[in-house]
C-alpha cells in the first residue's frame, strides 16, 4: 500500500482514538474526583453519566463566542485550534503497537521535544490576545514555566536515547523488548529520569501541582478568562490531550511502549498509557499548587542539575557496560 | 504607631504618585467578583512585576444598613436578623446580642442556658474552622484540584455539626435560638450521643488534615513566613482572635472575661509565635481540637433546670428599655465580637437607640495594607485566606 | 453600665475621677469626658494602665429635642479599650460635641481606631481631626447624608445603582 495512504489512515484513526478518548477523559476525571471527595459525579446523562462528555461539547458549541473589543482579533480566534493542533501532530511519531504508527521518524523524540515546547506560544498568544491583566499575568507565568520546564524535560528524555542509541520511538521500544524496560534497568538513572520525566512534562502541560498559567484562585481563569463557548472548550481539551500524550511518550521511553509480559502489543500500550494518565488525575486532585517563584526555583535549583547528572550517568553506564557508543 | 512597625510593615498611606517614576506600575483589582475573596471585598492592588506594592481594601459591597434597621425593630425581633451578619458562626452573633440586651434589663440567665449557650458556641466553632480550612485549601489549590478535595471532606464534617443544631433548633442556618434571659429550645433526648459520635468522627478525621497542614512542603511552602503579623501590629490594630494568638499574644476571651458558663471550666488557649499563615492554621486547628475537648466533656454534664429566666413573650414589643448603655462582647472564631446598645429608641423604648458591632474581621482585614506589600499576588490570596474575613460582618 | 458583671473597670473610674473631671452623662453610659482632653486620656490609659487593644467607637446622633443642651444637635461618642491577657477589664468613656464640630483622632495612638472612625464618619457623620484619611468606609464615595442621624429616614430613596 502506498506509504503515503497507510500514514494517513493511521493519522485519521490515531486523531479520532485520542480525541474520543480525550473527551472521556473529562468523564473519568469527574466520576473519579467525585469519588474521592465522597460525591458521586456526572450521573445524570446516560448510565453513569457517560453521555457527560458529548452534553457539554454541545453545550460549549451553543455558546455565543465573545471577542472583546480590545482584544487582538486575530490571535485571539486562531490561538485555541493552534493549541490543539500543536498538540494532535505530536501524537504523529508515538507508536502505539509493533508497526502502529503514523509517521516513524527517525528523530522522533526530537520532533516531540520541539512540538511540546511550540505549545507554549499559542497559550501565551490567548493570553496576551485576550487584553486582560489576569490574562496576561497568566500567560507570562506560562512562557516562565514552560520554559523553564523544557530543559529538565529534554534531559530527562535524553536517557533513554542515550540507552538506546537512537532517536527513534520505535528504535527505543524495540530496544527495550530486548533488554528491559528503561525504568527498571538499569537500575537508577532510567526511574529517575522518569521521575524528572514526568513534572516537567506536567509542568508543559499546566496540570496540577504547576497549573500557576489557570491558577483558579488567583487569576479567575487565568490565560483562558475571556474565552467562552468552544474557545474554551478548546484550550481545555488541548490540556488534556497534551496530558494524555504525554503518557503514551512516557509509556514509550520508560515502560517499555507496546511490550508486556504474554502476547505484547497495542493493548499493553493503551493500558500502561491510561494508568499513567489516571495517575496524574490522581496527582492533580490530592495536591495544593506551587507558588510561581517556587516553581522556577525547583527547576533551576534541583532539577536541572539532577537531570546533568542523569545523563552523564546514563552515558557511562552505555560507555562502560556496555561497551556501546 | 510606632516606628519600628512603620518600618517592618508596608505603608497604607503611601503616595502612590511618588513611589518611583520608573516603575511601571500595573493596577490590579482583586474582587469583587474573584473566586476566592471570601464574600465581595475589592483589593486595589498596585504591583511591580508581582510584587505588590500597595494594597487598598474597599468594602461596603455587603452593607445591608443593619445598625439602622437596629432602630426600627425591636429587641426580639433583631435577634434573627443578627444571624446574618457574621453567617458563619451565627451563634455567636446571636449570643453577644442577647448578652448585651441581658446587660441593659439586668436579668440573669439560668445555668442550664449557659451550659447549652457554651456547648452550642464551641460546636459552632468547630464548624467554623473546619468551613475556613476548606476554603483555604480551596485558595491555595484551586477549585479544580487538591485544594477542592479538602473543601468537600471539611464541609462534610461540617454537615455533622449542623445536623445536631438542626436537631436542637430546627435550623442548619441561622438558628434563631437565644432570647433575653436564656433559649428558646432545649435538648432533644439523645442528642449527647449523637454530639459524641460526631465529634468522635470529627477528631479521627482531623488527624489526617493535620498531617496535610504540617507536613505537606507545597503547603508549607505557601504559608511558611508568609503574611507575618506579630504581636505589636496585631494589638495596634485591634485584632483579636487566632491572628493575635498566632503572633504570641496569649489573649483569650473565654478564659479572661469569662461569659457563659466559661468560669465553670477550664480552658486552654492555643498560642504560636511565628505569626505567619502557617501559625495561623495551626492555631485554629489546636482551637478545634479543644473545643472538641470542651463540648465533650460538658455535654453530658448540662445541668437541669429552667432555660429561660423569663416568661416567653406573646408579642414583639414585649421588652421596652428606656434608657441605659451595655456592652457585651463573645469570643467568635475570628475574635472579639461586640455589641454596644443604647437603650431608649422608637416605639416607646421597644427599639434600640443606637446598637453597634464590633467586628473582629473589620480589624483584621485591616492589617492587610500593612502586611502585604512585599509579597506576591499568589501570596495576597493565601493571606487573605488565612486572615478569614467574613464581608457580612465587615460589611453589615 | 454593665458588661457581663464588669463595669467600665475600677482602675478606669479611678483614673477618670482623680484627673478628668468626667461628668454623667444624661442619656446614660459611661463617664463624659471633655473633648480636649480625650486624647490625653487615651495615651493615659494605654501607656500606664496597658490598655492596648482598641475596643470600639461608637458615636450617637442626639437630636436638638432629646439633648438637654439648649437646642444643638448633639453627638455623643463612647470609646472603649481593653487589656491584654487574663482578668481582661474594659475602659469607657464618653465624649460629646455638638453637630459639625470635631472630635480629635485617636488613629495615631490606634491603628486599629482608623478604620472604625471612618465607619463613624460614614454613618453618622462626625469628622475627626487629624485622622489620616478621612472617607466613606461601607457606602460608596458620592453617597449623600449620613444614615444613621436620627433625621435620615429608614426608607430614604436613593436612585439604582448604576
Amino acid at each position: 500500500m502506498n506509504p503515503w495512504i497507510r500514514a494517513l489512515i493511521y493519522a485519521v484513526v490515531i486523531v479520532t482514538l485520542l480525541m474520543t478518548v480525550t473527551a472521556w477523559s473529562l468523564w473519568f476525571e469527574r466520576k473519579f474526583s467525585a469519588r474521592m471527595q465522597s460525591r458521586l459525579g456526572p450521573t445524570f446523562y446516560g448510565p453513569a453519566g457517560l453521555l457527560q462528555p458529548v452534553v457539554d461539547g454541545l453545550k460549549l458549541l451553543q455558546k455565543e463566542t465573545l471577542i472583546p473589543e480590545s482584544a487582538d482579533r486575530f490571535l485571539f480566534i486562531v490561538a485555541p485550534p493552534l493549541t490543539v493542533l500543536l498538540a494532535l501532530a505530536t501524537a504523529a511519531v508515538v507508536p502505539f503497537g509493533a508497526d502502529v504508527v503514523a509517521a516513524d521518524l527517525n528523530v522522533g523524540v526530537l520532533y516531540i521535544l520541539a512540538l511540546g515546547s511550540l505549545t507554549i506560544v499559542p497559550v501565551w498568544a490567548a493570553g496576551w490576545a485576550s487584553n486582560n491583566k489576569y490574562a496576561i499575568l497568566g500567560s507570562m507565568r506560562a512562557v516562565a514555566q514552560g520554559i523553564s520546564y523544557e530543559i529538565p524535560l529534554v534531559l530527562a528524555a535524553m536517557v533513554p536515547v542515550v540507552l538506546a542509541g537512537s532517536m527513534s520511538m520505535t528504535d527505543i521500544v524495540n530496544y527495550q523488548i530486548a533488554h528491559g524496560w528503561f525504568a527498571f534497568w538499569p537500575p537508577g538513572p532510567g526511574f529517575l529520569a522518569f521521575l524528572f520525566f514526568l513534572p516537567a512534562s506536567l509542568a508543559e502541560a499546566n496540570r496540577i501541582p504547576f497549573d500557576i498559567p489557570e491558577a483558579e484562585s488567583e487569576l479567575i481563569a487565568g490565560v483562558t478568562t475571556e474565552y467562552t463557548g468552544m474557545g474554551f472548550g478548546l484550550l481545555y481539551l488541548a490540556e488534556y490531550l497534551h496530558t494524555l500524550i504525554v503518557s503514551a511518550v512516557a509509556t514509550v521511553l520508560f515502560f517499555g511502549g507496546w511490550d508486556g509480559p504474554f502476547r505484547p502489543g497495542l493493548h499493553w500500550m493503551v493500558i500502561k498509557t491510561l494508568v499513567l494518565f489516571g495517575g496524574i488525575f490522581w496527582v492533580r486532585w490530592s495536591l495544593v499548587r506551587f507558588r510561581s517563584d517556587q516553581l522556577m526555583a525547583i527547576c533551576w535549583r534541583y532539577l536541572v542539575p539532577l537531570a546533568l547528572l542523569l545523563v552523564m550517568s546514563a552515558a557511562l553506564w552505555v560507555h562502560f557496560v556496555e561497551g556501546g557508543s | 504607631m510606632n516606628q519600628a512597625l512603620k518600618q517592618a510593615y508596608g505603608d497604607p498611606y503611601l503616595d502612590i504618585e511618588e513611589y518611583d517614576p520608573e516603575a511601571d506600575l500595573m493596577v490590579l483589582n482583586l474582587g469583587p467578583q474573584h473566586p476566592s475573596t471570601h464574600g465581595v471585598f475589592r483589593l486595589k492592588l498596585y504591583l511591580d512585576g508581582e510584587v505588590i506594592v500597595k494594597a487598598v481594601p474597599f468594602m461596603g459591597y455587603l452593607h445591608r444598613g443593619v445598625e439602622k434597621l437596629c432602630e426600627k425593630l425591636t429587641y426580639l425581633q433583631l435577634v434573627p436578623i443578627f444571624d446574618k451578619n457574621d453567617y458563619v458562626s451565627p451563634m455567636m452573633n446571636e449570643q453577644s446580642l442577647v448578652m448585651a440586651f441581658e446587660n441593659l434589663l439586668e436579668v440573669e440567665v439560668p445555668r442550664r442556658a449557659r451550659y447549652l449557650r457554651t456547648i452550642l458556641a464551641e460546636m459552632q466553632r468547630v464548624a467554623s474552622h473546619l468551613l475556613w480550612l476548606g476554603a483555604f485549601a480551596m485558595d491555595l489549590g484551586g477549585a479544580l484540584g487538591g485544594g477542592s478535595t479538602l473543601f468537600m471532606y471539611c464541609f462534610r464534617e461540617r454537615e455533622l455539626i449542623l445536623d445536631l443544631f438542626e436537631e436542637v433548633t430546627g435550623s442548619r442556618f441561622h438558628y434563631n435560638t437565644h432570647t433575653i434571659g436564656g433559649n428558646r429550645h432545649d435538648l432533644p433526648s439523645g442528642w449527647a450521643a449523637g454530639v459524641h459520635r460526631a465529634l468522635r468522627t470529627i477528631n479521627s478525621r482531623i488527624d489526617e488534615y493535620e498531617t496535610f497542614l504540617t507536613t505537606n512542603d507545597i503547603y508549607l511552602g505557601r504559608t511558611r513566613n508568609i503574611g507575618v503579623v506579630d504581636g505589636d501590629l496585631a494589638l495596634e490594630l485591634g485584632i483579636t482572635g487566632p491572628i493575635l494568638r498566632a503572633a504570641g499574644v496569649d489573649h483569650d476571651l473565654r478564659r479572661d472575661a469569662p461569659y457563659h458558663a466559661y468560669d465553670e471550666i477550664e480552658v486552654r488557649v492555643p498560642v504560636q509565635t511565628a505569626g505567619d499563615c502557617e501559625a495561623r492554621s495551626l492555631v485554629r486547628l489546636a482551637e478545634i481540637r479543644e473545643s472538641i475537648r470542651i463540648v465533650t466533656s460538658m455535654v453530658d454534664g448540662v445541668p437541669e433546670g429552667p432555660l429561660t429566666s423569663r416568661k416567653p413573650v406573646k408579642t414583639a414589643i414585649s421588652e421596652k428599655i428606656d434608657h441605659g448603655h451595655a456592652y457585651a462582647c463573645v469570643e467568635s472564631p475570628r475574635g472579639e465580637l461586640g455589641i454596644y446598645v443604647i437603650g431608649g429608641g422608637a416605639n416607646r423604648g421597644a427599639s434600640p437607640y443606637r446598637l453597634k458591632i464590633r467586628p473582629p474581621s473589620l480589624h483584621a482585614l485591616s492589617c492587610l495594607p500593612y502586611v502585604l506589600p512585599g509579597h506576591s499576588v499568589s501570596d495576597a490570596v493565601a493571606i487573605l485566606g488565612s486572615v478569614d474575613p467574613i464581608m457580612g460582618e465587615v460589611d453589615r | 453600665m454593665t458588661i457581663l458583671g464588669q463595669v467600665p473597670s475600677e482602675r478606669c473610674q479611678a483614673l477618670l475621677r482623680d484627673r478628668f473631671e468626667p461628668r454623667d452623662c444624661d442619656t446614660g453610659g459611661p463617664p463624659l469626658v471633655a473633648v480636649a482632653r480625650h486624647v490625653e486620656l487615651a495615651t493615659t490609659l494605654r501607656d500606664e494602665l496597658g490598655y492596648r487593644i482598641f475596643g470600639f467607637v461608637v458615636a450617637a446622633h442626639y437630636p436638638a429635642s432629646k439633648s438637654q443642651e439648649d437646642g444643638v444637635d448633639q453627638i455623643r461618642i463612647a470609646y472603649g479599650l481593653r487589656t491584654v491577657g487574663p482578668s481582661s477589664e474594659l475602659a469607657a468613656w464618653q465624649v460629646q460635641v455638638a453637630l459639625g464640630e470635631t472630635v480629635p483622632t485617636l488613629a495615631h495612638l490606634f491603628a486599629g481606631a482608623d478604620w472604625q472612625e471612618r465607619e463613624q464618619y460614614d454613618l453618622v457623620g462626625v469628622r475627626f481631626e487629624g485622622h489620616p484619611d478621612l472617607r466613606r468606609l461601607m457606602l460608596p464615595e458620592d453617597w449623600e447624608g449620613h444614615p444613621l442621624r436620627k433625621d435620615y429616614a429608614i426608607d430614604t430613596q436613593v436612585p439604582p445603582w448604576r
